[in-house]
């Protein structure tokens, strides 16, 4: 790993991480997980709720070190959070205290951008998510949605190359989640399939992991334990979900998350 | 800005609001019925005491007499205004600075908490006695027993509002790359101000009390000190002038902190 590899954006390497409970008990929440992520992929991470797939975000985040094992983001082990990697959290991380232009900003603020950049830059972004009339609102005048659309600006406007978002539809009613999923496809796709920037996306609603990812990753336990490629077309559309294939790994998916039975699939996808 | 003119006007219907006024219209009827059944020794009139503040305000000759060092009210409020002033600045930098850091340190935490806690727990006039014995008889006897008393109260908040400020905040600016300076000052503090000023306001107006009684206890001025020579004179009238004048005073000064909290967290949910 001594020069970049911009093909493999994302490295886990035997990455463990467990935790001690309140009743001294260690809990293994992530167990040997290695895998390469290349540069631009949209990848979503699926598994029932405690599989450890919010954890794994948190690591390649630099949020959490890991127990053993090493990450390496652009070839370069990391070592705590970076200006490199964009998160948006599951709760509402705007911060209430600044107006939405200024927390759109803020990640640029602390690169040290010149203002009036940054101002310009954060209002595109503003603009992109169809929030430009509420620039100068505060964040507690906006729905939960409207804050969904502020994270994701504030990230895109940041420039980061890696983009984590852990679970940030899962609070949202179908048409807000459906609109800003597309919201993001768009912004992902925005610079052509070259600057695509490099996704990592946590999920437990297996239609949204179908409709967003190019690569699905399942993690039960703490392991992952597939690792899926989703090849229909974009833009994906309700008929890209009942194609044969589609069909065929939503069944999969299910079956790994104790829905289904392993057998099920087969037979439908060969019909 | 048709937002500001609104608030503000819904700010000024607030203190005309009749039932407000009329709690203290019922309150002097009730208290002008009572000194016609009670000898002015024992109860003054609404209208003596507002008279006898508006003459002793600035002029109060009696008052040398009985060895306050100056003969009116409005020097002497000064002076506990100045001692309520210092203790509450100092205090709530110490105070403040102490909870922050003990939220986010547990080292600091573990040293801090065993002392405000007991300090929160005894009453602080208590110490009053102790302080005259270092001090003296003096400005810095009450101010340290004020200053114990912001400290205590600005501690538990910053503590508190720090302790309860969701994680997410911080993680998402370290995410950002903010360095922790940033994470202070740009997290840390304006999260927290709103609750923190909340506490300044319950301190400040314990701290007017608080200074009055150290006055009481030992001092050559102040609003205390005239209370207690005018209690040694049996002067009740005097008593509930200079009373009403260190209530109004505490509740101008707590009408300007409002105002300022309002304009500083103008982000969190609208004021009430």
């Amino acid at each position: 790993m001594n020069a970049p590899n911009t093909s493999r954006m994302i490295e886990l390497v035997h990455v463990n991480r467990s935790f001690k409970r309140a009743d001294g008990q260690a809990v293994q929440a992530v167990e040997d997980v290695s895998v390469a992520i290349r540069e631009g992929e949209f990848v979503c991470l699926v598994g029932p709720s405690g599989c450890g797939k919010t954890t794994v975000l948190q690591m390649v985040a630099g949020l959490l070190p890991p127990t053993s094992g090493e990450i390496a983001v652009a070839g370069h082990e990391i070592a705590g959070p970076g200006r490199d990697r964009g998160m948006v959290f599951q709760k509402d991380s705007v911060f209430p205290w600044k107006r939405v232009i200024d927390n759109v900003e803020y990640g640029l603020k602390c690169r040290d951008v010149p203002a009036a950049q940054r101002r310009e830059i954060a209002q595109t972004y503003l603009e992109r998510v169809g929030l430009a009339h509420v620039a100068k609102a505060w964040p507690r005048e906006l729905s939960g949605g409207m804050l969904k659309r502020v994270a994701i600006a504030t990230v895109f406007a940041n420039g980061s190359q890696v983009l984590m978002l852990d679970e940030p539809f899962s609070a949202l009613d179908y048409v807000t989640r459906h609109q800003l999923q597309s919201v993001l496809l768009d912004l992902w796709e925005e610079g052509g399939s070259t600057a695509r920037r490099t996704v990592l996306f946590v999920t437990h609603d297996v239609d949204e992991a179908l409709a967003l990812a190019d690569r699905i990753l399942v993690f039960h336990s703490g392991r992952l334990i597939d690792d899926l490629a989703v090849t229909a077309t974009r833009p994906r559309t309700t008929d890209s979900l009942l194609m044969p294939e589609m069909v065929a790994i939503k069944h999969k998916l299910l079956a790994h998350l104790g829905l289904e039975k392993p057998t099920a699939p087969l037979k439908v996808a060969r019909s | 800005m048709p937002d500001a003119l609104s608030s503000r006007l819904n700010a000024a219907l607030a203190t005309l609001d009749p039932l407000r006024v009329a709690g203290a219209v019922v309150f002097i009827a009730a208290w002008q019925l009572l000194t016609l059944l009670l000898p002015p020794i024992i109860l003054p009139t609404p209208l003596g005491v507002a008279k006898r503040l508006l003459s002793d305000f600035w002029s109060a000759p009696s008052l040398s007499y009985y060895g306050v060092e100056e003969a009116n009210l409005y020097a002497n409020l000064i002076y506990t205004a100045e001692n309520v002033a210092i203790a509450v600045v100092i205090g709530s930098v110490i105070g403040i600075m102490a909870g922050l850091l003990s939220a986010r340190f547990n080292l600091v935490r573990v040293v801090i908490d065993p002392i405000i806690m007991t300090a929160g727990t005894v009453p602080i006039l208590i110490a009053a006695p102790f302080l005259l014995i270092w001090f003296g008889v003096g400005r810095a006897s009450a101010v340290c027993l004020v200053m114990f008393y912001v400290i205590v109260i600005l501690y538990i908040f910053a503590q508190r509002a720090a302790t309860n400020l969701d994680p997410v905040y911080e993680d998402s600016a370290r995410t950002f790359g903010a360095t922790p300076r940033r994470m202070v000052w740009d997290i840390l503090v304006p999260a927290t101000v709103p609750e923190i000023l909340g506490g300044l306001r319950i301190a400040l107006a314990g701290a007017w009390g608080l200074e009055a009684i150290a006055e009481l206890l030992g001092s050559q001025s102040g609003i205390g000190k005239v209370l207690e020579v005018l209690a040694g004179a049996t002067d009740p009238q005097g008593i509930m002038a200079t009373l009403l004048l260190l209530g109004l005073t505490a509740m101008i000064v707590d009408a300007g902190a409002a105002f300022v909290v309002a304009r500083t967290a103008k982000w969190s949910a609208p004021a009430r």
